[in-house]
């Protein structure tokens, strides 16, 4: 076994300049050859951490040693000569550079060999179609480029910042290969994540950050989900939501056979047709740019429907925009919080009355706000969802990611709707937050509430949903019942197969 | 730790103050090798202007009319809009109000209907680019600057072939004393015209953060899409827009017209209104298009165009150089504004 340290990092200290304190004394090791996973919540420092390590950022107080030797990195391409390279969440290629040419980007002519980048293809087994163009690639295909272009800088120390993120399992499945490759090959491996699975799955070791302080180091043989969950969050965690056995009712939102199209101009929804019913929560899977985000635009009244049918609670509301839907009893938990949930330049109590800020509630007869009522109204909010927020005149933008949620939660579900729209609500939450989020939205199931539920996590749509449909290039790849429902039978619809094609595999 | 909103406010002012620095430097640089005196010069320019009596009055009439168009350009930015059309709106609402003078009519009704037709003209000719943007999705930039050429082209052959002045050919008809606003000092050029408007900016204020209608065009201005997911018309925000702008643009027309001696009247090729405008929009740069901000940057504005008058008399230094001076502490002002708006445009949220 391999065993000595190639980083050593002591004492990091890390005060961002707005006076938030990230770290708070960390100390990491890093050995020869091992994968080490880099776990905790949301805020907990672990990109913080690994940045500094990179020589993205400076720490404000602490000692970096790389080979025993101490090191003062002042940019990334410091940490680069000594073999140090991350691979941001997001992949930041040139779109429309083909991959050879991203790979080769910013190196010296003589640098530059192609023979070279073959070898290292061939040994890493990471192969890509160096002449296709980046824009046209997967995700995964793009996350390889990423870590090809560190390993032709020889790096030795790969940072990878929420790698499967974007990716799909089978995509998650070769990423895993491949780096236990390079960690065979003696390349150090740090796998940021927040996901216990992937985490206990791929590691050998794991060190787990909790607000800014590291909660505990170990070794991936000798723990188990619920240790890492204790570290990661301070208290023990319930992972199966206990769902009641809830009779479904009658249709609350039926579509018919609809036709959307994208931001450029193509089908990206091509005659989808559902029924969501009282008391369920119906699922929809799927690698996301699959036509999830205009279906859900569709339905919600914020993009045009060009062929097909939306009929809600009888109502035929085919394109009739937002405040008309809300009026009959919709709630919308829109996926990116940031840049449709919230108005994040504005108050907190501005956002707690989006969507509501015309209600005879909050405004008199001249279209003047009752202000004491919208105080009362947010703090309820806060109380009830256990929001932790500061000054609510205070922008929304000073709550962490999780709070924001739980306000566009709050503030959706306090309309008292019949039909909840939810698309990717837990997507970068810290564990607890996505744990109270969850079981909000089963407490409304079992109040007989219809919920559409979107989102590209599939442990998130296995665990809420009763009904699961898996979309693929604007389709339906079927529709099937929770129960009969596993992760290899989703996943090969999510890559094209239909439900039959899938079952029939199965037998195989 | 310091809350975040005061904190901001101090960045904003401390932004500001370096600015002003930062200019008067260039400035007096400027100076310096031209062979003036920069302190001299720069002690004339605002100390008379907001220390003694007649220059805080002379000051505060030449901020009386730029706080409105000021608020015209501010309501614009703050709905997503640059909305650059206060000075061919304010053009219309001189006229509106000068019309007055070629009719006889109770006297007591002079004043309250210049005031509401140079209002209403006002607001229809920031609507016309209003329309123009939400229906068909001209720019707005584009509109207003050709709505600018066509209110000066208007008011300028009204001034020659409909209501000019039958004993000075160069200007229009005078509004008559019943439709003039009284002077809050004799011999000076202050009148209850001030007074209007910091009402109109305190009713803005109130529009902006009190009421639903300044919510959805602060919400639009922030975030259209968040907006719309809101259930707010992002169309009909930008009419609202142009609406209150035209308004405010028009009252400044108005003030320059029954409260300014001693013309009371348009004068040849509309030089008592010229620039007023783009001042305004300077103005509400500076003061990062919120109504407190203008009314200090307004006052600032003002009290270096008092001053300049001192600045070539006492500090003996050229209007040229006047003209350079301020229009480097001006731009250096303005820096810091236009850099937030342009970081909004293409940076959207963040």
């Amino acid at each position: 076994m391999p065993s000595e340290n190639i980083v050593e990092m002591r004492g990091i200290v890390k005060v961002y300049p707005d006076g938030t304190v990230a770290l708070r004394g960390v100390d990491f090791d890093l050995r020869e050859g091992e994968i080490h996973g880099l776990l905790g919540e949301n805020g907990a420092g672990k990109t913080t951490l690994m940045k500094i390590l990179a020589g993205v950022l400076k720490p404000t107080r602490g000692v970096i040693k790389v080979h025993g030797r101490r090191v003062v990195f002042s940019n990334p391409s410091d940490a680069l000569k000594l073999g140090i390279g991350m691979v941001a969440q997001y992949p930041a290629l040139v779109p429309v550079f083909t991959a050879g040419e991203n790979i080769f980007l910013g190196l010296s002519r003589r640098m530059v060999s192609r023979e070279r980048l073959v070898k290292l293809m061939n040994e890493t087994g990471l192969k890509v179609e160096l002449e296709a163009v980046a824009e046209s690639l997967p995700m995964g295909v793009r996350q390889k480029i990423e870590v090809l272009k560190m390993l032709y800088r020889g790096v030795r120390v790969l940072i990878l910042d929420e790698p499967t993120t974007n990716l799909t399992p089978v995509e998650t499945e070769e990423l895993f290969a491949t780096l236990k490759k390079l960690r065979d090959q003696g390349v150090s491996v740090v796998f940021i994540s927040h996901k216990l699975k992937e985490a206990l799955a791929i590691t050998d070791r794991i060190t787990v950050l909790r607000r800014g302080v590291v909660a505990g180091v170990v070794e991936t043989s000798r723990t188990n989900p619920e240790e890492l969950a204790k570290l990661m969050v301070g208290r023990e965690i319930l992972f199966e939501i206990k769902k009641k056995s809830v009779k479904p009712g009658g249709e609350v939102l039926t579509v018919e056979d609809l036709w959307v199209r994208g931001d450029g101009g193509e089908w990206a929804v091509r005659g989808v047709s559902l029924a969501v019913r009282k008391g369920e929560i119906f699922g929809v899977a799927g690698v996301e740019g699959n036509g999830q985000k205009e279906l859900v635009e569709a339905v919600t009244g914020l993009r045009r429907v060009e062929k097909g049918r939306v009929v809600f609670l009888g109502r035929d509301v085919t394109n009739s925009d937002p405040q008309e839907l809300y009026k009959l009893g919709l709630s919308h938990i829109p996926e990116d919080r940031v840049a449709m949930g919230l108005i994040v330049n504005m108050s907190i109590i501005e956002n707690a009355i989006l969507g509501l800020h015309r209600s005879r509630e909050f405004v008199n007869n001249f279209g003047i706000f009752k202000n004491r009522r919208m105080v009362e109204h947010t703090l309820k909010l806060i109380k009830e969802y256990e929001i932790v927020a500061g000054n609510l005149n205070n922008p929304a933008r000073s709550l962490s990611g999780g709070n924001q949620q739980r306000l566009v939660l709050a503030r959706e579900l306090s309309k008292n709707p019949s039909l909840i729209v939810a698309s990717n609500p837990t997507r970068g939450l810290d564990v607890a937050s996505t744990e109270y989020i969850r079981r909000r939205l089963v407490d409304l199931r079992d109040q007989g509430k219809a919920i559409l539920l979107v989102s590209a996590d599939l442990d998130e749509i296995l665990e809420l949903s009763d009904r699961i449909a898996v979309m693929y290039e604007g389709r339906f790849m079927g529709v099937l019942d929770s129960k009969e429902a596993d992760v290899r039978l989703i996943g090969l619809m999510m890559g094209g197969y239909t439900l039959e094609q899938a079952r029939g595999m199965r037998v195989v | 730790m310091l809350d975040a909103r005061l904190r901001e406010h101090l960045t904003g002012f401390a932004e500001v103050v370096v600015a002003i620095v930062a200019g008067m430097v260039i400035g007096g640089l400027v100076m310096v090798i031209g062979g003036y005196n920069p302190v001299n010069a720069y002690y004339q320019l605002f100390v008379p202007s907001l220390t003694t009596g007649y220059g805080v009055e002379m000051t505060l009439s030449f901020a009386t009319p730029i706080i409105l168009t000021a608020l015209t350009f501010a309501v614009g930015v703050r709905a997503g809009l640059f909305n650059i059309g206060a000075e061919g709106q304010m053009y219309m609402g001189a006229l509106g109000a000068v019309l007055f003078g070629a009719i006889s009519i109770p006297s007591i009704l002079y004043l309250p209907l210049e005031f509401i037709v140079a209002a209403v003209l006002g607001m229809i000719w920031g609507i016309i680019a209003g329309i123009l943007k939400a229906y068909r999705g001209v720019n707005e930039v584009v509109s207003t600057i050709m709505l600018n050429w066509i209110a000066y082209w208007i008011v300028e052959s009204m001034r020659v072939y409909v209501i000019p002045n039958p004993v000075d050919a160069s200007k229009t008809v005078s509004v008559p004393p019943a439709g003039r606003l009284p002077l809050l000092v004799e011999g000076t050029e202050l009148s209850a015209a001030i007074i209007i408007s910091i009402l109109v900016l305190a009713f803005t204020y109130f529009l902006l953060w009190k009421t639903a209608v300044g919510y959805e065009i602060r919400a639009v201005g922030y975030n259209p899409l968040a907006s719309k997911y809101g259930g707010i018309s992002v169309r009909r925000v930008a009419l609202y827009s142009f609406i209150i702008g035209g308004f405010t643009a028009g009252i400044a027309g108005f003030c320059e017209v029954a409260g300014r001696p001693p013309s009371y009247a348009i004068t040849t090729g509309l030089s008592n209104l010229v620039g007023l405008g783009f001042d305004g929009l300077t103005v509400s740069l500076i003061g990062y298009n919120h109504p407190v901000g203008i009314l200090l940057a307004s006052i600032f504005i003002g009290a270096m165009k008092a001053g300049s008058r001192n600045m070539q008399i006492y500090a003996r230094v050229p209007l040229e150089m006047v003209q350079t001076v301020q229009g480097l502490i001006i731009i250096a002002l303005s820096i810091p504004g236009l850099l937030r708006i342009i970081s909004r445009k293409i940076g959207g949220v963040r």
